[in-house]
């Protein structure tokens, strides 16, 4: 009887990873509704960034780089600019770093 | 005065013979004490943000205070405007961070840049210029200032309300300004008697030149009233607590070689901080031992370089940290003692201030500093600073009852009065290891005197008051 040369993959099954980037990548796009309440969900997710991407952006809250959402809006309220109170909500229901971080939460400094 | 407090007692003298018994005991004061520097020490260490936020932070907690002093200058029915509302010609009130864009300020970007050809520039210990120019800045716009507003005066960073109108050329004409003014201050408590708190600054240890410690081991033994006759002693029981304003180590600690050296010349050898901490150990011991002592870090101790300078390490203290009378606190300090309030930098910011603007007089930028409110407008442009988001720590919230700094030239000292009744005592505290000279403060009748203790000056008759070693 012929013995076969045993590989190194016989005893350790072959394990292939999955690309770093290509996950961080795809998290951003929102999954592909199949129901019809995966697709309200989606859109109200929608709708709550775009408030969130809202208050970023405005100037009377001062700059919102390198900051969290939640800090920054924590500071305009130390300082009296009455932040609105449903932003806060927001960011104390979500905890994914889509909702807690600004919008320029990508680049580096 | 400390002095007169010394000498009054006139029968005992060191003249006269020991006396069989034991002397009589002083007992120090002990005031009370609550340090307040809270706002002072950084928790968290991230360095990731950007200085915007200091800024913008700055501007939020100041537009509400200088909008009202705007409307007590100008009138209530003032006209305040952001830069973007601007119509041409229109009288009105800007409340704006200033800017002074100088060509002398050194910048990396320039020096990389001209690398090239770069001529070798001469050291400077002034970088203002004839062609600055002054700029405020709003949230969102800025402008060229011009009209009556000095321009060598003003420093960037500071807050202020200014009065006039934009002319065609898009600069705005200054006819007015106004800076915040002291805040307001909590009552000082009445006391009954004399008390004293002592402020040195610049022991330099480890300098190269020793000269300095003999007077420093005179200034320690005579408050720990080892120095004198009974008269003497009995005035040193009132010097109820010491504070070392910054500088505790010298400049030449700091050598500049460990780090270009490579290391294998540089294994065996000590770094020069190393001795001068020592030394510095064994000086508190004898301080802490008979009076409380609060140690503030500055230019060239070892702990960190940006403001808010955090307490140096007790584990550099073996010998005198064991003392509760040790205090080791922060860069701009801020303690009540007895119910006065006193606050405080080591001097890094009032410094920063003259090499950027034309003022000269440490007591005048101390004053400056008061009446924008703000301990160190210059940081973080010109002055290393941590980067804060939340708040600028660096705002006066509350006025202080002595207000000092230290690394002075010289020993001055000034009451300012404010619009509300406010009093504080302005002291530049000076460089011990040049001037040998320390100042006392009185909290009682809120004075401040200089302690001299150079024993081989050549200005002997100077404002010394009391020349212990004579």
């Amino acid at each position: 009887m012929t013995t076969k040369p045993r590989l190194i993959t016989d005893s350790f099954k072959v394990v292939k990873k999955a690309k770093r980037g290509a996950r961080k990548a795809k998290r951003p796009l929102s999954p592909p509704p199949t129901h019809q309440a995966e697709a309200g969900a989606a859109t109200l997710q929608e709708e709550e960034l775009r408030t969130l991407r809202h208050f970023d952006l405005d100037w009377r809250f001062g700059p919102c780089t390198g900051i969290s959402r939640l800090h920054r809006w924590e500071r305009a309220e130390l300082h009296g600019l009455d932040p609105p109170e449903e932003i806060r909500e927001l960011l104390q229901t979500h905890t994914d770093p889509e909702y807690s971080l600004s919008l320029w939460r990508d680049y580096p400094l | 005065m400390f002095s007169e407090l010394s000498a009054q007692k006139e029968g005992s003298s060191l003249l006269c013979r020991p006396s069989e018994d034991q002397g009589p005991v002083f007992d120090r004061m002990s005031l009370a004490y609550s340090p307040c520097s809270e706002r002072y020490t950084v928790g968290e260490r991230s360095f990731s943000r950007q200085y915007a936020h200091i800024y913008a932070a700055r501007l939020m907690q100041m537009r509400p205070l200088l909008s009202e002093r705007a409307k007590q200058k100008w009138g209530s029915d003032v006209l305040i405007r952001k830069l973007c509302d601007l119509q041409t010609g229109e009288q009105c009130c800007i409340v704006g961070t200033l800017f002074k864009r100088m060509d002398l300020q050194p910048s990396i970007l320039k020096e990389i840049s001209e690398e090239h050809n770069l001529l070798p520039q001469p050291a400077r210990v002034k970088f203002i210029s004839e062609t600055d120019e002054l700029i405020l800045e709003d949230e969102l716009q800025r402008i060229k200032l011009e009209g009556n507003i000095y321009r060598d005066k003003c420093v960037t960073g500071s807050v202020i309300a200014i009065y006039g109108a934009e002319k065609n050329d898009g600069k705005f004409t200054v006819e007015d300004f106004c800076m915040a003014d002291l805040p307001p201050q909590s009552p000082r408590p009445t006391l009954s008697s004399d008390r004293f708190v002592l402020l040195v600054s610049g022991l330099g240890l480890g300098s190269t030149h020793a000269d300095s410690m003999l007077g420093l081991q005179l200034l320690v033994d005579m408050v720990t009233g080892q120095l004198g006759d009974q008269g003497e002693q009995s005035g040193a029981a009132t010097i109820s607590r010491v504070l070392l304003v910054g500088n505790l180590l010298s400049q030449n600690t700091q050598d500049a070689d460990a780090a270009t050296k490579p290391k294998y010349l540089t294994k065996k050898t000590q770094a020069g901080s190393v001795e001068a901490i020592r030394l510095l150990d064994e000086m508190l011991l004898q301080l802490v031992a008979s009076v409380p002592v609060d140690v503030m870090p500055g230019q060239y101790d070892p702990t960190n370089f940006t403001l808010p300078q955090q307490a140096l390490h007790r584990c550099m203290f073996p010998l005198s940290s064991v003392y509760p009378t040790l205090q080791l606190v922060t860069n701009p300090h801020q303690s009540h003692i007895d119910g006065v309030r006193f606050l405080g930098t080591s001097g890094q910011n009032v410094c920063d201030i003259q090499r950027y603007s034309s003022m000269d007089d440490h007591l005048e930028i101390l004053e400056d500093t008061l009446r924008l409110r703000h301990l160190a407008p210059t940081a973080p442009d010109t002055l290393g600073c941590y980067p804060f988001y939340q708040k600028d720590p660096f705002i006066l919230e509350e006025c202080p009852h002595v207000y000092f700094s230290g690394m002075a030239p010289t020993f001055q000292s000034k009451l300012v009065k404010g619009p509300d009744g406010q009093e504080c005592l302005l002291v530049t505290i000076p460089d011990f290891n040049s001037t040998q000279t320390a100042c006392l403060v009185n909290l009682r009748t809120l004075t401040c005197e200089p302690i001299s203790f150079s024993a081989f000056s050549a200005d002997e008759d100077e404002d010394s008051e009391m020349n212990v070693s004579h």
